[in-house]
């Protein structure tokens, strides 16, 4: 069951890219508002960015639970 | 016709009456506390009212207008869930402190003087420090002085740029500030309430460590209070619109390493405040409409968030993801009420927190600020990605051990209520429109572009969530914050204070008495001050020259013979007598 939801979602994930491609953004202010499916892009490389940034931190900021005790 | 009072009054006279009663009558007294205020918000009329003269100031207890209005409105209306949350509570005392806390943050609402502002923000600092307090163990009571420090060092800069700026402009009315030294120690006063970083160590810090239904008004009122004030004197300042999308990013990366699930929502406090920051700080009618909406909803879904991991702390014990998991099957109206208010602090369309993010962050585009539309639609992504994990570790993450029962009726109540509020502003939101500061005009937010671009974000982030998760696993650890530097600083100070700074009392005390031994002997007979140094030669002299010949001659001591004669005691009165009479003629 949860393999199947699993996929599900990942073919979801993929589906909705090229439908992207024909809804325009409301409001066309700075460039990357022309990009289709631009939301897809910033789904992906910010979930990345975070990630990498949680994990820089976890190596210099990792304490112990009682480090402070 | 009756006056409308303020409400800050009726909470805080309300609380009085708590300790008398008992019971069923207790509970329902508490319930009516907030219906009565809300009815008599309902008759504020907008102007100034409650005006005081007070050494030549006016104090104004009751500013209304339409920005005062809508806090003061889910001030009360969350007043009332909250309330209705902990109701099962025995201790008075903890009821006593919550309608304080919601009557001071009512009374900097509608404060419409610095004075008044001033002395509810520090009510407000004290009575919700006792919500932490009451959960009565070491760690809340060592957060609670952390965090009511801070609140004293907040309070202090505000004060000293009040009475600053009162100095120089001769006004204590609450208005848009002008850049001045006053300006920045407000700032700071307001900041620290806000959750700048990096003065918001205090709300990680201590929102955890609360009492189960503590919490749920702490996450509320204080920082709400922040973004309200802000809005009143630092609209449409770039550096506090800025300071909104630092905090809304670092929050989320904070938050996505957390494990207590209380701290978790804490970092979301901060993250979620920088979107409000981020509005009111690029000072646009949408923008500031914006923040303010997110107000309305963020405290909505956040305080159903506080509830829903209160009420798995109140049934489990448990406070950390790694002790949770598959608590869906055994507490099903929690785990739905937490999917709503999850999706709606995510932003999710259908749910309150799609209409609020997507005006402030429309702001920012439309204000031509990208790096900042970047930023939130970063820390949209977190947020996102947080509460799956957060999610899925307590409700549906496999954990054979745990055994669990659904919360009490009343805290059910609140967080079905609650989560009813916030899916019926996501799907109805021209309630919340009509009650904001400016009219909404342009800004539309069920459009394909906007709904469609928000499923995309998330199914994009959860990709790639899936694929980098075993980086956010929770770990039984502690992430070092800026308090790292606060808490050593600390210690720092208590060492200093302890080691070299006692030792150098010490050697002082020793020398001074010593001192002190020394002149009081030569006091007794200031005439021997040159006779004892001759005495104490002749004598070293003498003892050494019979050491030296061996010889003894048996004598002792006799007083008589070293004693002056009285002659000489009265003459030396004469002297002084003399002197002091001099003194008194000439001058």
């Amino acid at each position: 069951m949860k393999k199947i939801l699993k996929r599900l979602f990942l073919l979801l994930a993929v589906v909705c890219i090229p439908v992207g491609f024909f809804i325009q953004h409301d409001h066309v202010v700075f460039f990357w508002h022309k990009i289709p499916s631009i939301e897809a892009i910033f789904g992906v490389i910010g979930a990345l960015l975070l990630i990498v940034a949680a994990a820089i931190l976890t190596s210099f900021a990792q304490k112990k639970e009682d480090f402070y005790d | 016709m009756i006056k409308a009072i303020p409400p800050a009054a009726l909470f805080i006279l309300g609380a009085m009456l708590i300790p008398f009663l008992r019971g069923r009558v207790k509970q329902l007294y508490m319930l009516m506390v907030p219906v009565v205020a809300f009815l008599d918000i309902l008759y504020l009329t907008p102007g100034t009212s409650w005006v005081y003269n007070f050494l030549g100031y006016d104090l104004i207890f009751c500013k209304v207008d339409k920005l005062s209005l809508v806090v003061g409105y889910i001030f009360i209306i969350i007043g009332f869930l909250a309330i209705l949350y902990s109701l099962h509570v025995k201790q008075d005392g903890q009821h006593i402190a919550a309608f304080l806390y919601i009557g001071s943050s009512l009374g900097v609402v509608f404060a419409g003087d610095y004075f008044s502002l001033f002395a509810f923000w520090e009510i407000m600092a004290v009575a919700s420090v006792f919500l932490i307090w009451f959960q009565k163990d070491k760690d809340s009571l060592n957060a609670g002085f952390r965090y009511i420090l801070m609140h004293i060092f907040g309070g202090c800069c505000l004060l000293a740029g009040i009475i600053i700026y009162t100095v120089s402009n001769k006004s204590i009315n609450v208005v848009i500030l002008e850049p001045s030294f006053a300006y920045w120690l407000i700032l700071i006063g307001f900041g620290l309430n806000t959750a700048f970083i990096p003065i918001h160590t205090w709300l990680p810090d201590a929102y955890p460590e609360g009492t189960v239904t503590g919490s749920v008004f702490l996450s509320v009122f204080t920082t709400k209070t922040g973004v309200y004030v802000l809005a009143r004197c630092f609209s449409g300042v770039e550096l506090v619109a800025y300071m909104g999308g630092i905090m809304a990013v670092y929050g989320v990366i904070f938050a996505l390493l957390q494990n207590n699930a209380r701290r978790l929502l804490a970092y979301h406090i901060v993250s979620q405040v920088g979107y409000m920051v981020a509005g009111v700080g690029v000072g646009t009618a949408q923008a500031v409409n914006g923040g303010i909406a997110h107000v309305f909803n963020h405290i909505l879904y956040k305080a159903l968030l506080f509830m829903c991991m209160g009420s798995v702390m109140y049934m489990t014990g448990k406070r950390k993801l790694t002790d949770m998991g598959g608590l869906a099957k055994f507490m099903p109206i929690t785990c739905i009420t937490f999917v709503v208010a999850a999706l709606s602090i995510s932003g999710a369309p259908g749910f309150n927190g799609f209409i609020s993010k997507g005006m402030i962050i429309a702001s920012t585009v439309e204000a031509h600020m990208p790096v900042l539309e970047l930023m939130l639609i970063l820390a949209s992504v977190g947020t996102f990605l947080s509460f799956v994990k957060l999610g899925y570790f307590a409700f549906f993450a496999e954990n054979p051990e745990i055994q669990s029962k659904e919360a009490p009726f009343n805290m059910q109540l609140a967080m079905g209520l609650t989560a009813f509020l916030c899916v019926f502003i996501g799907i109805y939101p021209k309630v919340l429109f009509d009650i904001l500061p400016y009219s909404v005009v342009h800004y539309h937010p069920f459009t394909p572009s906007h709904i469609f671009g928000v499923i995309q974000l998330f199914m994009l982030a959860g990709v790639a969530f899936i694929l980098a998760r075993a980086m956010v696993v929770p770990h039984r650890a502690t992430i070092l914050d800026f308090d790292y530097f606060y808490r050593m600083g600390g210690r720092g100070l208590l060492w200093i204070c302890t080691a070299p700074m006692s030792k150098l009392r010490s050697t002082l005390q020793v020398r001074f008495s010593r001192a002190v031994y020394i002149i009081s002997r030569l006091a007794k007979n200031p005439i021997s001050i040159l006779e004892i140094p001759t005495a104490y030669v002749y004598l070293r002299i003498t003892k050494g020259l019979r050491y030296v010949s061996g010889y003894s001659s048996g004598e002792t001591y006799d007083e008589d013979l070293y004693r002056r004669p009285i002659g000489v005691g009265v003459l030396m009165a004469i002297i002084i007598l003399f002197v002091l009479v001099l003194i008194y003629f000439i001058f």
